[in-house]
């Protein structure tokens, strides 16, 4: 039956063709497909008289559409977003509605080309790439780049305030807005980076750094905080390799006492037992710190804080604050002939040593803020800016007791703070000066890539083929090898986790209690149900499941139904399948008939689309036409309250279904709820958590229904081989719009019609495998190219791209692991 | 009513250097209040003989999805009222609040747009303008007041206004009804299509505020860091503007808000001199974001409170929650949502629900505004009675997304001159009428209109 229905279909759409060739018979034929030019009085206002006038026309509107009622002929060809929709219901079989009489496939491939031609005017030759907003880096680009570039990690999703999305995405240039805070941010994120990450001289003295976990308590306890009412001590161990001059440093600070305290606890610092501090702490003291030089012997070195409660004394009630070790460093030794080459000096500083005479050192500190700025723009950078940055850090090493390592740290601090790093700035390709839609040039077609594979700024490799103008040429293969880097980890994070809002699921409100209803558990064990580790594995699951499918490259319909998914001892647990050992994932065969398998049954999708105490039939199904097959409903009418789903009525269970029927009975509600309901309906044997059940309430769960478009299914099982068999060009589309979003980092229109069809077309072909999406989407004319208005009225013609780089050669640049 | 001034800057400035040279911190003060006073660690308040030249601090407190009517609106009117059951918690703070009923969004209704009424509410609330639907291109609502204010007398203090919010964690995929979530997340706005960026994070407005590190180290960490990030400015205002001149029109709107910002930064920069060392809080530095929202809230509210007191800002907004927020509130024994519980279609355990929720948020505004009455300012009236706080929604009856009649309270003493202490019922003025007459009584002069404003509002 699956195969059979696929047939049918995929010969129905080449029908279309078919058809539409067969059409080429008395009028113009037209310059784009030699087909004839269609009229709309004679070709398409009968179709839609027939068909479509009875329920949309003659005066009727119903859902508010009428495709008769336009104030002048040319009112009719600009009512692009109507046509849109007519194009998606009609292809998707939604419309003409159930019952209906249907067009024929001759007639249907007349209207969507007729919709195609002259009323988008889509021109294959010539796409229009749309406009993409010039975006500025998301606090997650932002950090991935920082990594790359600089090589230390900034948590700037804990420091920058959250970004704007729109489309559901946070890449989408038209939202990510600057404001000063954020500019305030920039700044001081760029003074943080660069302290951490540039040293200051090529040699420095070994360091060792403890973190707070590497304390541990009298108690035993890993902890470096310690109990001001139970005192007691924490202990960190260095080993010293060598004998030598050492500088120990700790750290420690009063936790817990926003309110007047009046304790005071005596804490002693000893190093292998022995005391060398002393001090009280009281509420509002100043964090203590100790600073000491030692002459040290090889071996252990103990380091210990131990807290001594002091009564008040006067019957006080004092309720005793804690003490937490934040770090302990020990540095050396301290003499020079002893230091080791700095960590990350060669990213910033191709010499040992910078030049000591003048001249050199602006010549040196020309070469690696060349360098260094081009790679931070990822384009060539123009030599008045490099002027410019010199300047900058000539101004710092020019003072009697900097080096030029401080220079440099200024100025690069001035590259992190411009929009030049912060923004995505793309120019066209020289070559293309006369194009209305010229290709965007290399290094923008670099980042593009990088931006979508990676979150990330291009590599090395991406910036050398940009540079000699062959990645156009190299592009499969650098695709390819994008995707198998592990850095592509990043863009199954970060799609996956707001396509499928797959990062929700850590945050997302679950009341294990209401939802785990009879079960009488204490609350320990209920909150175990669906702790943070159960919501990081769900979350690791859906990541994995869709990383196998883009490393793999297997279809996209797996990620709708496949025969496997990814498990470790808790998820198995928790779905109930046959047990896993080990807290790792891994790719796990499902019994025969399983119900999982694809991400719709995966705990994440379940959860994010529920309710804190129940299941939202209604968030499920949405979730579905929006995320899945691409045909969000119409929005819902004004100051309808949303369906009550609690099936409940007057304190007595009643079945969703009865619930439903007094609510399709209302005729505004049941053109999108016939929509929404049935798919929600086939996950009601699932849980608000995602956990399988046979009844709710003690009734049994119904979980056959029927699409909008008549297919029947009997449950999920079922509804998902719909999915992947009848409508699998909705599966197809749904994705790949959502792709085009992510990936364009704009919403996409009638204008991407035609870059849509072709990818989906490409997908049937290719048995809807990923690397055709990804490949059809990077190929496409709105990744490839920009258009002309993108660009400052001034430049008609070509943009002189700025100063070539230099310092390309391998022999003058720092290497960039 | 009695006049109120701004001060000139040149009188602030001359009056703030006597300030400064008193300027004392006493610690260990606050055994019993958490945010003790210290009236002589003030940093550059002005000690006006006049109640009427004391600065007067503006704020706006947002909280989502409309309130439980039956429990909101008082008995009575005028001075003789009975407060309702949601108010309860400000039975002590009577004689510093009005309630304020009849006030109206009419542009936060759906008109032709169709669904939306809480991305529509939020956006709305003090733009008075209609948001333009819409998910991504082309946001556009309006400027709102705050910034209009900030616009006028910003440059008095260190940062010309601060803009706080709760929603620390943002749900991913797409917010109201074709509406972008910058309508939802923000209520700020300092142009029309240009959203003040809320912060979230307590620690992080704390280190804006008041300098980060160990308390003796925060003046001299502060100065290294403007003097390194002034350094930088000339730079980035240059590739700022090379940038720009290489963009079409559509995207130098973008290089244009950065070009903004940073100037806005610049000029921080350059007026941090002339407020002279950084303001003692009087409060511990707080960790990251708590746990616990009620938690949350009070930190925000404590901050802002001490931004007050010590004149940081005289302009700040708060967004408790972005409208629709479906908070689930097992604090208080509420598992399900707050946006779920408010289409509760009449049902009487929803409706108490929602009801009980509305109550929770209360109380800790009303702890707040104790909090404001206990400190003192520099002319020895308490910060409440020089400010003017509201605390409203732009949503009425969340069940049925109206947008009359909202749910509004004026707090505070208006600087002396605000008669509280009563419930007033405007039966159907816009709410942009108390925007309007709020921003002049906070120092904004030459407004005639604003947003969908009729005229003033008397009697306040």
């Amino acid at each position: 039956m699956p195969l059979a229905s696929r047939k049918r279909l995929s010969m129905g759409r080449r029908l279309f063709v078919a058809a539409a060739a067969a059409m080429a018979v008395a009028g113009g034929l037209s310059a784009a497909d030699g087909l004839p030019v269609l009229d709309y009085a004679r070709d398409v206002q009968p179709l839609l008289d027939t068909y479509c006038y009875d329920c949309h026309g003659n005066g009727v509107n119903k859902g508010q559409v009428a495709l008769d009622e336009f104030s002048s002929d040319q009112d009719l060809y600009d009512q692009h977003g109507l046509w849109l929709k007519v194009l998606k219901n009609v292809r998707a079989g939604l419309m003409p509605a159930e019952g209906e009489p249907k067009p024929t496939a001759t007639e249907l491939a007349t209207l969507e080309r007729w919709i195609k031609t002259q009323v988008f005017k889509s021109d294959p030759a010539q796409p229009d790439p749309g406009h993409v907003t010039v975006r500025r880096l998301n606090r997650v680009e932002y950090r991935e780049t920082i990594r790359e570039l600089m090589g230390v990690d900034y948590d700037s999703e804990a420091e920058f305030p959250a970004d704007d999305t729109g489309h559901g995405f946070d890449n989408l240039g038209e939202v990510l807005s600057s404001s000063p805070l954020l500019f305030e941010k920039y700044l001081q994120a760029a003074a943080t980076v660069v302290d951490k990450a540039v040293p200051r001289q090529p040699r420095v003295p070994r360091q060792m750094t403890t973190s707070p976990r590497d304390f541990t308590r009298s108690d035993g306890a890993r902890n470096a905080l310690v109990k001001g009412q139970a005192g007691g001590a924490t202990t960190t161990v260095f080993t010293v390799k060598e004998a030598g001059e050492y500088r120990l440093e700790m750290e420690a600070g009063v936790a817990r006492s926003f309110d007047f305290d009046p304790a005071s606890s005596l804490a002693t610092i000893r190093i292998n037992g022995e005391e060398v501090m002393q001090q009280e702490v009281l509420w509002g003291s100043k964090s203590l710190r100790l600073d000491r030089t030692l002459d040290l012997p090889a071996g252990r070195l103990e380091l210990t804080l131990a807290l001594e409660p002091q009564t008040g004394g006067d019957g006080v009630d004092a309720t005793f604050f804690d003490v937490r070790v934040s770090s302990a460093r020990l540095t050396g030794p301290l003499a020079p002939d002893k230091w080791v080459p700095a960590d990350n000096y060669q990213r910033f500083f191709p010499r040992s040593q910078p030049p000591t005479d003048a001249a050199g050192r602006d010549a040196y500190a020309r070469t690696i803020l060349r360098t260094f700025a081009t790679r931070a723009y990822r384009r060539p950078v123009a030599e008045a800016t490099i002027d410019r940055l010199v300047t900058l850090a000539r101004s710092v090493y020019s003072q009697p007791d900097q080096r030029l390592e401080d220079g440099f740290a200024r100025a690069a601090m001035a590259v992190l703070a411009s929009p030049s790093f912060i923004f995505r700035l793309e120019e066209p390709l020289a070559a293309d000066h006369a194009e209305p839609f010229p290709r965007i040039d290399e290094f923008a077609l670099a980042s593009r890539l990088s931006y979508l594979l990676w979150s990330s700024m291009p590599d090395r490799e991406l910036l050398e083929l940009a540079e000699k103008g062959v990645l156009r040429q190299h592009l499969p293969a650098q695709v390819d090898r994008m995707i198998a880097s592990p850095k592509s980890k990043a863009f199954v994070r970060n799609f996956v986790g707001q396509w499928l809002q797959a990062r929700d699921i850590e945050t997302v409100s679950i009341n294990t209690r209401v939802i785990l209803g009879g079960q009488r558990l204490p609350f320990d064990e209920l909150r175990k149900v669906f702790d943070g580790s159960v919501r990081r594995a769900l979350r690791s699951e859906t990541e994995a499941y869709f990383d196998h499918v883009l490393r793999e490259d297997r279809s996209l319909l797996e990620l709708i139904d496949s025969n496997y998914t990814f498990l470790n001892a808790k998820l198995a647990a928790y779905y109930g399948l046959p047990p896993v050992e080990g807290d790792e994932l891994r790719k796990v065969e499902l019994p025969p008939d399983s119900v999982r398998g694809g991400i719709l049954t995966q705990g994440t999708v379940l959860a994010v689309t529920s309710n804190p105490t129940r299941t939202s039939l209604v968030k499920r199904g949405l979730f579905v036409l929006e995320n899945i097959v691409g045909q969000p409903p119409p929005q819902p009418p004004v100051n309808i309250p949303p369906l009550d789903e609690s099936a409940r009525r007057d304190g007595k269970a009643v079945s969703l279904r009865e619930v439903l029927a007094e609510h399709r009975a209302s005729p505004q509600c049941s053109s999108c709820h016939t929509r929404m309901d049935p798919i929600g309906f086939a996950l009601e044997n699932f849980d608000a958590m995602g956990r399988w059940r046979a009844t709710e309430d003690g009734l049994p769960i119904d979980a056959s229904g029927q699409l909008a478009t008549g297919e029947t299914f009997s449950d999920i099982r079922d509804l998902k081989r719909l999915l992947v068999n009848e409508r699998r060009f909705d599966t197809y589309q749904g994705i790949t719009e959502k792709f085009l979003i992510y990936a364009l980092g704009r919403g996409i229109d009638y204008r991407d019609v035609p870059t849509v069809d072709s990818i989906v077309d490409a997908l049937e072909s290719s048995g809807g495998k990923i690397s055709t999406l990804v490949m059809g989407v990077v190929q496409s004319a709105p990744f490839q190219r920009m258009r002309r208005d993108s660009l400052p009225e001034s430049e008609t013609t070509v943009l002189p791209v700025g100063t070539a780089v230099t310092s390309s050669t391998p022999a003058s640049s720092p290497s960039f692991p | 009513m009695k006049p109120f001034t701004v001060l000139d800057p040149q009188t602030y400035a001359q009056q703030r250097h006597l300030a400064l040279n008193r300027r004392q911190f006493l610690r260990g003060l606050g055994a019993c209040i958490a945010l003790p006073v210290f009236e002589s660690s003030l940093r550059p308040m002005v000690r006006a003989a006049t109640a009427s030249k004391v600065p007067l601090r503006t704020a706006f407190v947002y909280f989502p999805n409309g309130a439980h009517q039956a429990n909101w609106w008082p008995t009575g009117q005028g001075g003789a009222f009975e407060l309702g059951k949601t108010m309860q918690p400000l039975a002590g703070l009577k004689n510093s609040i009005q309630v304020l009923g009849g006030l109206d969004h009419k542009n936060a209704t759906a008109g032709n747009d169709g669904g939306g009424d809480h991305a529509r509410a939020n956006a709305t609330f003090l733009t008075g303008m209609r948001a333009r639907k819409t998910d991504s291109t082309d946001i556009r609502v309006g400027v709102s007041i705050d910034q209009v204010a900030a616009q006028h007398v910003g440059h008095l203090t260190r940062f010309s206004s601060l803009e706080l919010s709760c929603d620390a964690v943002r749900k991913s995929g797409s917010c109201d009804t074709g509406y972008s979530c910058a309508y939802q997340y923000n209520i700020s706005w300092r142009s029309p299509t240009t959203p003040m960026t809320p912060e979230s994070n307590p620690r992080l407005v704390f280190e804006r505020l008041f300098g980060s590190g160990a308390p003796d180290e925060r003046q001299r960490n502060f100065e290294r860091r403007q003097a390194t990030q002034k350094s930088l400015l000339d730079f980035v205002l240059e590739d700022t503007r090379s940038v720009a001149r290489r963009l079409g029109a559509r995207d130098r709107d973008k290089l244009d808000e950065y070009l903004t910002s940073v100037r806005a930064i610049e000029q921080r920069i350059e007026r941090a001199g002339s407020f002279g060392v950084l303001p003692e809080p009087g409060m511990e530095s707080p960790g990251g974001v708590p746990a616990n929202f009620g938690e949350h809230m009070d930190l925000m509210y404590d901050l802002l409170a001490v931004a007050f007191q010590t004149d940081s800002t005289r302009i700040a907004t708060l967004l408790l929650a972005g409208d629709g927020a479906n908070r689930a509130f097992p604090e208080i024994g509420i598992p399900e949502g707050h946006h779920y519980c408010s289409h509760h279609r009449n049902q009487p355990e929803l409706m108490g629900k929602v009801a009980q929720i509305d109550l929770y948020y209360m109380r800790h505004f009303a702890k707040f505004l104790e909090k404001l009455r206990v400190m003192k300012d520099v002319d020895g009236n308490s910060i409440l009675h020089n400010s003017m706080i509201v605390y409203g929604c732009g949503n009425s009856d969340g069940n049925r997304h109206t947008h009359d009649n909202l749910p509004v309270i004026l707090a505070g003493g208006g600087g002396g001159s605000f008669s509280s202490g009563r419930y007033t019922s405007f039966s159907g003025k816009p709410m942009s009428n108390l925007l309007l007459t709020m921003a002049e009584r906070a120092g904004v002069t030459g407004l005639e209109r604003f947003g969908d404003s009729t005229g003033r509002l008397a009697g306040l």
